[in-house]
């Protein structure tokens, strides 16, 4: 167990983001334009609870991280638990291909998008194929795209026509 | 006896060929998702749902039942044999399962899982049958005070009881709490937290939480936290389970049932507690405790049966009382509603009313999904073990682009799609900091829930705030709600946890 004096930084800023977003909910609720008729409870009421609910919690956590961390925290929360080396990297292939897919996927279809959405995963896990990887990846979100489209009626954008 | 001619007839719909096959399909689809490692039954619903937004209702619901089964079936499958459970009520599974499977017997495992999971979908299923339409008959005796009493407790244990720490619930709770209040007030039409984006104004929907956080948050967090195990081959010598076996698994199914189907009926959160309660149980009562994992044996079977007996006994609990109150007691359950709303089906106690054709339909293919899982996965084993063995990049692209459909499925919105992104990372901070998930969906689902109750208790009461107390039956619960957060406190002070300790 850590100190009981001791800041976990980290964990401080994760209570402050809690106070954080709690005054967005209290100031913006005191905000709401005025109702109109009988009103019981106003729509600001609410908000204003949870806003002060979650704000006691932040509070609280902030509290447990200036003295020395969260309580009862599970051994693979330490915050000794470094990250992977090649990890964040692996994390932003993800995330480009995630970004990738909602900006185009109403310009290119779902068919590219997706497969674009594969290959930037697969590339993200370690796969160091990129070619063979968008292959797969169209091969996999080709039938995909029939069975929706055809199948199950759900539209997915096409880049052409109804089979692509 | 009325419920039974209702089942009658909810049989003879769910019995349709055409049901039938959606309800193998269901099941395929269920387990082939549930399988994949880091996916649980929550989330491969929220999957799946897109598939079944345009099957006509009776077919969906069935297609539901089966992929519900399928899921925990899979889910179980990859904790025997990969030691990754897809949530945390799989974890006892993986204990003494993966033990066995690495002692060469991963099919008894598999198969006690899977007969275990019947036995206990079976009677839960009765139990559900004969208990649902009494809860429901008194839970149209509540009123809006009783049922925000139910939804404040509801909060309070999925937060409080679960998880290592309250508070760090609490936070989760109120996270889930501000999420849902992002949208319209249906009140007083004043559009809440939109920030001007105009897709906020309908709010945002469970399962694109629920798919950032699982899917996409697991997916970031092991990227960058996880190291890469090495999954073993397992050999799958043979499924058949021996004497011996059957003679260990049989008391322990019973016992798991038992634990689990009450847990899962309550207004309390979810179904860890009882997974562990059966853990420890068969612990105690086996003739056998040199097998179990904290000994170093070979792996236990009751180990195995009796927590999946008490999973799904208690996953079918949880549809007491998620079809009567329309509570939902899981993340998963939280899914299941939400495809109910889909359908226009509100559940409570007036869909008993409105549309009991639909819900003993629904019961009705619960047993039939109970039979088809047994049926279809069992010889199967093979074929999912298979899937197993793609390699992991593309199993994790394969996930994103599934998780990518189903959230773009819903409102052909690329904007969800950067908010799945967004939450799949808090996802991961979450993860990080030890920050349970399941009370951010329930606080997304319940929290407008409460607050419309409360305006209706209010506006019978005429303002009144000591309606809570002054209604016995509300009161009730609320005194209920400061049990739980007392309670624990009080057990820790003693020096008891209400955690597994081995």
């Amino acid at each position: 167990m850590t100190g009981r004096s001791r800041v976990v930084l980290s964990q401080l800023a994760i209570g402050l983001g809690l106070i954080a977003i709690s005054l967005v909910l209290v100031i913006g609720a005191l905000r709401f334009p005025p109702e109109m008729g009988f009103v019981i409870l106003g729509a600001h009421v609410y908000p204003c609870a949870v806003g002060a609910f979650l704000g006691a919690v932040g509070l609280l956590l902030s509290y447990q991280a200036c003295t020395g961390g969260f309580r009862e925290l599970d051994a693979s929360s330490d915050d000794s638990a470094q990250a992977q080396p090649g990890g964040r990297l692996g994390a932003a292939w993800v995330t480009a291909g995630l970004v990738a897919i909602a900006v185009l996927i109403s310009l290119i279809g779902f068919v590219l998008a997706a497969g674009l959405l594969f290959a930037c995963s697969a590339r993200g896990f370690g796969s160091r194929r990129p070619l063979r990887d968008l292959a797969i990846g169209i091969a996999l979100t080709l039938p995909i795209y029939w069975l929706f489209n055809a199948g199950l009626g759900v539209a997915l954008p096409p880049l052409v026509n109804a089979w692509i | 006896m009325d419920i039974l001619l209702s089942l009658a007839a909810g049989f003879s719909a769910a019995l349709a060929p055409i049901n039938l096959l959606w309800g193998f399909i269901g099941c395929l689809l269920g387990t082939a998702i549930g399988v994949l490692p880091g996916i649980g039954p929550a989330l491969t619903v929220a999957l799946l749902l897109p598939i079944t937004a345009k099957v006509d209702p009776t077919g969906a619901l069935i297609m539901f039942a089966g992929i519900y089964y399928g899921a925990q079936f899979g889910g179980s499958t990859t904790s025997i044999l990969l030691n990754t459970p897809g949530e945390s009520s799989s974890m006892v599974t993986a204990l003494e399962g993966n033990l066995m499977a690495r002692n060469g017997r991963a099919g008894p495992a598999l198969a006690t899982a899977a007969i275990g999971s019947f036995f206990a979908g079976t009677i839960a299923t009765v139990l559900l049958t004969l208990f649902a339409p009494i809860v429901a008959m008194l839970a149209l005796k509540f009123g809006p005070a009783e049922y925000f009493a139910i939804l404040v407790l509801s909060f309070t244990t999925v937060s409080a009881v679960l998880g290592a720490s309250m508070l760090r619930g609490f936070a989760s709770l109120g996270i889930g709490l501000g999420i849902g209040l992002i949208g319209l007030d249906s009140t007083s039409g004043i559009a809440r937290y939109t920030l001007g984006v105009p897709e906020l104004v309908d709010g945002i929907e469970v399962v694109l939480v629920a798919v950032g956080l699982f899917a996409v948050g697991e997916a970031l967090y092991s990227l960058l936290y996880q190291k890469e195990e090495a999954s073993g081959r397992h050999r799958l010598t043979s499924l058949w389970m021996t004497r011996a076996d059957w003679r260990r698994s049989i008391p322990a199914w019973l016992r798991g049932t038992l634990i689990g189907f009450p847990f899962g009926s309550i207004p309390a959160g979810g179904a860890e507690i009882p997974t562990f309660l059966s853990y420890s149980t068969e612990r105690k009562l086996s003739k056998y405790p040199q097998d179990f994992a904290a000994s170093k044996g070979q792996g236990a079977i009751e180990g195995v049966a009796g927590p999946e007996a008490a999973n799904n006994a208690s996953a079918t609990g949880s549809l007491v009382p998620l079809l009567t109150l329309g509570i939902p007691t899981s993340a998963t359950a939280a899914i299941l509603l939400a495809a109910f709303q889909n359908y226009n089906l509100q559940p409570g106690p007036l869909l008993f009313q409105t549309s009991g054709d639909l819900v003993w339909t629904l019961v009705a293919s619960l047993y039939i999904g109970n039979v088809i899982l047994l049926v279809l996965n069992l010889p199967l084993v093979g074929l999912w073990v298979k899937l197993l063995q793609i390699p992991r990049p593309y199993l994790n692209a394969g996930i994103l682009v599934f998780a990518s459909i189903g959230v773009y499925g819903m409102r052909h919105s690329s904007f969800d799609l950067l908010l799945m992104l967004a939450i799949g990372w808090g996802g991961v901070l979450m993860r990080r900091f030890d920050f349970p998930v399941a009370p951010v969906i329930v606080g997304m689902l319940l929290g407008p829930m409460a607050e419309k109750q409360l305006r209706n208790a209010l506006s019978i009461s005429q303002g009144d705030w000591s309606i809570f107390v002054t209604q016995p039956i509300a009161a009730a619960f609320l005194g209920l709600t400061l049990l739980v957060l007392v309670v624990p406190h009080l057990l820790h002070a003693r020096g008891i946890k209400l955690q597994e300790d081995d």
